[in-house]
C-alpha cells in the first residue's frame, strides 16, 4: 500500500499526462435550440430523422450515401408520392434501416445505438418526445443535433441548415441555402410590411387531409401557416382558439371570422380518397375537384373569400422547409397584389428545384380554386 | 388411540406434502421467471445476435454498442417488469384480500386510474409548471394513487370500513378518476393527448437504473413490512367476525393493508404508466397454484405478476420484430388466455 501523500501525487501526475479528452478541442456546432454539440465535423455515420428534402439540398446525394439510419414513416409514409421521387435517385434509400418515430411510439433508442452512429440529426419536435430515448443515446456516446423548421421563423431556418451544413461538411452549399432564404423571405416580409393597410388581411387556414366534410386541423398565430400569416400581417382566424399547436376550430368561427382568404392545406396523401390533392403528379384539375366541395360548405357561400374567389389549395409539404418562402411568397400576392404583381411563387419553387434539389419541378403545389 | 395416532402421520405428511409441492411451485415460478428475464434480456428492436448480448451481461463482450445496449437499456427494462410486475402482483393479492372481493385490485378499484389522472394533469399543464415533467409526471402518479387510496378509505369509513363499502367506494373513485381523465383528455392540445395516451398504454422502455433503484428501494422496505401481516391477513380470509375471535384487529390490519397498496401501487405505475390486469390476474394465479395461506401466496402472487409482465415484455418486442408494442395491452392479451386456462382446468381438476 502505497502512502497517500505519494499516491496522490502519482495520481496527479498521471492525470497531467493524460491527453485532455478529444470533445475539448474539437469543434462544437451550436444547434437550432442553441445547444453546444460535440463533434469532429464531419459526420461519418449520421442517422437523419425529418426534412430529408432540406437535407438533399444542404448534403447533396453524396450526403445521403454516408446515412446509416432514418426516420422511415415521416417520409415513406407521410408523403408517399414525394419519397417515390427520390427513391430512384438515392441507391440507399430503399433500404436504409429504420429508428422509428415518436409519433407512433416506435422510436427507439436501442435501434439508434445499434446503428453505430456518430451522429443523430432530430426535428426539435422528436428531442421534446423522446426524453428517456435521447439520454440513453447521448449516454452511448453519440452526439445529438437538433434542428427545427417547424418553428417557422428566420432565425430557426438558418440556425438548422448552418447545423446540418456543419455537421455534414457542406458549407459552400450551405451558405448558398442559407442566402437564398434569407433574402427572399426577408423581402417578401418587407414588403408586405409595406404594402399593409390599416385593415389587416383576414385568413383562414385548414388541413384538407378528410376533405370538406372534416373540418380539418387549424394552425394557431405561433405555428406552422400560422406563422406565415403572422409575417405577412394577416389577422389568423383560428387566433386564440387552439390550445397547443395544432386542431380544428368550431364551423361557426369561421363564419363569424369571415375570412378573405382560406387555404387548404394539401398534399399526395396516401388511402384519403377525399383529400385535397397536389403534388409533383397531380394536375391542377384534380387539385380544383378537391377544393370544389370547400365553396358548398354549409354557410361559407357567403364569405368573402368564397365570393372572390380567394380559396386556395396550398401543399401541405411546402410548410417547414428551406423552400416555404415559395408558399409565403404565394399568400403575401393574394394579401397585397399590388405589392406583388410580378413574383411567381410556382416559378420560385421551379427554380429552386433546378438548383438544390435532385427532382425536377413538376405538377401542381399551390392553386387558386377558380381558374 | 394407535388409530388416531396413525390418522395423525397421515395428516402430518399430507401437509408435508402439500407444503413441498408448494414450496416447489414457488421454486417453479422463479426458474420460468429468470427464463423470462434471459429473453427479455436477448430481444429487443436491434435484433442482436444472442451470443454477444450473452457475453455482455456477462461482462465479457467487448463491443462497447452491445454493452450499451444491454447495460443501459435492455437490462432496466427487463428488471424493472419483474419489480413492477410483483409490485402489481403483491397489490392485487393484498386488496383481494383485504376486502375479500376476487374483482379487486389497484386497476379495478380506481387507485391506477387517480394515478393515471395526476400523470395526465402534469402532462396536459406542461410547461407551466415549475418542476420538470420527467419529475413531475411520476411524483403526480404516485401521489394521486395514494390521493385514491385515502379517497377509498375515507369514503368507504364512512360506513364502518367494511369490504363491500371499501369495494362500492373504490368504484365510484374509479369512475370518478376515469371521468375526470377523459375531461382532461377533452381539453388537451394534441400533442399533450398523445403523450397522456402512451402514458395510459403504459411503457418498460422507460426504465433507468435510477427509475430501477427508487422501485427497489421502496418495495424492499414495503415488502418485509406487508410479510409481518401475512398471518393476520390469512385469517382475513376466514371473515372479520372470525377474524377478530382470533384476536385480529382487523380495522388496523386493513389500513395497513390499504397504506402498502397505495405506496407500492404508486412506485409501480409512476415510472413506467397504467399497466392493467397484472394485479388482478396473478393472485387468482397464484391462488389456484399455491393456496390460500397468505405466506406463500403472497409471494406466490409476486412471481406471478413478475412472471407475466417480464413475458409480455418479451411479447411486446417480438410481436411484430423490429418495433416494441404497448406493453399494457400485451398484459391482457397474454393474462386472460392464460387465466381462463387455469379456471378450466381448476374446474376440471376439481
Amino acid at each position: 500500500m502505497i502512502a497517500s501523500p505519494t499516491r496522490r501525487r502519482l495520481l496527479a501526475g498521471s492525470l497531467a499526462a493524460l491527453p485532455l479528452p478529444a470533445f475539448a478541442q474539437s469543434p462544437r456546432i451550436t444547434d437550432a435550440l442553441g445547444r453546444e454539440v460535440p463533434l469532429a465535423a464531419p459526420a461519418r455515420r449520421p442517422i437523419m430523422t425529418f426534412n430529408y428534402e432540406e437535407f438533399t439540398a444542404i448534403a447533396g446525394l453524396d450526403g445521403w450515401q454516408r446515412l446509416v439510419g432514418m426516420n422511415r414513416v415521416v417520409w415513406e409514409g407521410w408523403r408517399p408520392a414525394i419519397f417515390n421521387r427520390y427513391l430512384p435517385l438515392i441507391p440507399n434509400l430503399a433500404t436504409l434501416p429504420d429508428v422509428g418515430n415518436t409519433d407512433e411510439g416506435t422510436f427507439s433508442a436501442e435501434k439508434v445505438i445499434s446503428l453505430r452512429p456518430d451522429l443523430l440529426m432530430v426535428p426539435a419536435w422528436l428531442w421534446r418526445a423522446a426524453e428517456t430515448a435521447r439520454e440513453q443515446i447521448i449516454a452511448a456516446g453519440i452526439p445529438i443535433l437538433v434542428f427545427d423548421y417547424n418553428a417557422q421563423t428566420l432565425e430557426r431556418h438558418i440556425a438548422s441548415t448552418r447545423a446540418i451544413g456543419l455537421a455534414m461538411g457542406t458549407l459552400d452549399r450551405t451558405d448558398a441555402l442559407i442566402e437564398r432564404y434569407r433574402r427572399n423571405f426577408e423581402d417578401i416580409r418587407d414588403r408586405a410590411a409595406r404594402a399593409a393597410g390599416p385593415a389587416k388581411p383576414r385568413a383562414y387556414v385548414e388541413l384538407g387531409q378528410g376533405g370538406a366534410e372534416v373540418i380539418g386541423n387549424s394552425y394557431p398565430p405561433n405555428n406552422l401557416w400560422g406563422r406565415f400569416f403572422e409575417h405577412l400581417g394577416a389577422q389568423n382566424a383560428a387566433a386564440g382558439r387552439i390550445e397547443g399547436g395544432y386542431g380544428p376550430i368550431p364551423a361557426e368561427a369561421v363564419l363569424a371570422a369571415d375570412p378573405q382568404f382560406i387555404f387548404i392545406g394539401a398534399s399526395s396523401w396516401v388511402n384519403r380518397p377525399k383529400a385535397v390533392r397536389t403534388g409533383y403528379d397531380v394536375a391542377p384539375e384534380t387539385t380544383r375537384a378537391g377544393l370544389a366541395p370547400y365553396a358548398q360548405r354549409l354557410g361559407w357561400a357567403g364569405l368573402s373569400a368564397i365570393r372572390d374567389g380567394e380559396l386556395h389549395a396550398i401543399e401541405h409539404g411546402l410548410a417547414r422547409t428551406l423552400f416555404d418562402d415559395t408558399a409565403l411568397l404565394y399568400m403575401a400576392k393574394r394579401f397585397y397584389p399590388g405589392a406583388f404583381e410580378k413574383d411567381d411563387p410556382v416559378a420560385s419553387l421551379a427554380d429552386y428545384h433546378a438548383r438544390f434539389l435532385p427532382v425536377s419541378f413538376s405538377g401542381t403545389w399551390m392553386l387558386p380554386w377558380r381558374s | 388411540m394407535a388409530e388416531l395416532s396413525a390418522a395423525e402421520a397421515a395428516a402430518r405428511e399430507s401437509w408435508h406434502r402439500l407444503a413441498a409441492r408448494r414450496t416447489a411451485m414457488l421454486a417453479g415460478g422463479l426458474a420460468l421467471l429468470a427464463l423470462s428475464v434471459v429473453a427479455d434480456a436477448a430481444t429487443g428492436p436491434a435484433m442482436l445476435p444472442p451470443g454477444p448480448v450473452a457475453a455482455a451481461v456477462l461482462g465479457l463482450g467487448d463491443d462497447p454498442m452491445i454493452r450499451t445496449i444491454v447495460w443501459s437499456i435492455r437490462l432496466p427494462v427487463a428488471l424493472m417488469a419483474v419489480l413492477v410486475g410483483a409490485a402489481l402482483g403483491l397489490t392485487g393479492a393484498v386488496m383481494q384480500t383485504i376486502l375479500n372481493n376476487p374483482l379487486a385490485s389497484s386497476y379495478t378499484l380506481g387507485v391506477s386510474a387517480g394515478a393515471g389522472f395526476g400523470a395526465a394533469l402534469v402532462i396536459v399543464l406542461g410547461t407551466t409548471l415549475p418542476v420538470a415533467e420527467s419529475q413531475a409526471v411520476p411524483l403526480a402518479a404516485f401521489a394521486f394513487a395514494g390521493l385514491a387510496c385515502a379517497g377509498v378509505w375515507l369514503l368507504g369509513g364512512l360506513r364502518g370500513a367494511t369490504p363491500e363499502m371499501l369495494v362500492l367506494a373504490g368504484i365510484a373513485l374509479m369512475f370518478l378518476f376515469q371521468a375526470l381523465l377523459a375531461l382532461l383528455q377533452f381539453m388537451a392540445a394534441p400533442e399533450a393527448l398523445q403523450q397522456v395516451v402512451f402514458w395510459l398504454f403504459g411503457s418498460l422502455q422507460r426504465a433507468t437504473w435510477p427509475k430501477l433503484a427508487i422501485v427497489a428501494g421502496v418495495l424492499a422496505v414495503a415488502a418485509p413490512l406487508l410479510m409481518r401481516n401475512a398471518w393476520s391477513l390469512t385469517a382475513l380470509r376466514f371473515g372479520d367476525e372470525r377474524a377478530a375471535a382470533l384476536g385480529i384487529p382487523v380495522r388496523a390490519v386493513r389500513f395497513r393493508g390499504f397504506v402498502f397498496v397505495s405506496v407500492a401501487t404508486g412506485v409501480a405505475v409512476a415510472f413506467v404508466g397504467t399497466i392493467g390486469f397484472i394485479g388482478l390476474v396473478a393472485p387468482h394465479v397464484a391462488r389456484m397454484l399455491i393456496g390460500e395461506d397468505q405466506r406463500l401466496m403472497l409471494p406466490g402472487a409476486a412471481i406471478a405478476g413478475a412472471v407475466l409482465l417480464s413475458l409480455a415484455s418479451v411479447a411486446s418486442k417480438t410481436i411484430s420484430p423490429g418495433s416494441l408494442f404497448p406493453v399494457g395491452i400485451v398484459t391482457a392479451l397474454i393474462g386472460v388466455p392464460f387465466l381462463t386456462w387455469l379456471i378450466i382446468t381448476a374446474r376440471r381438476s376439481g
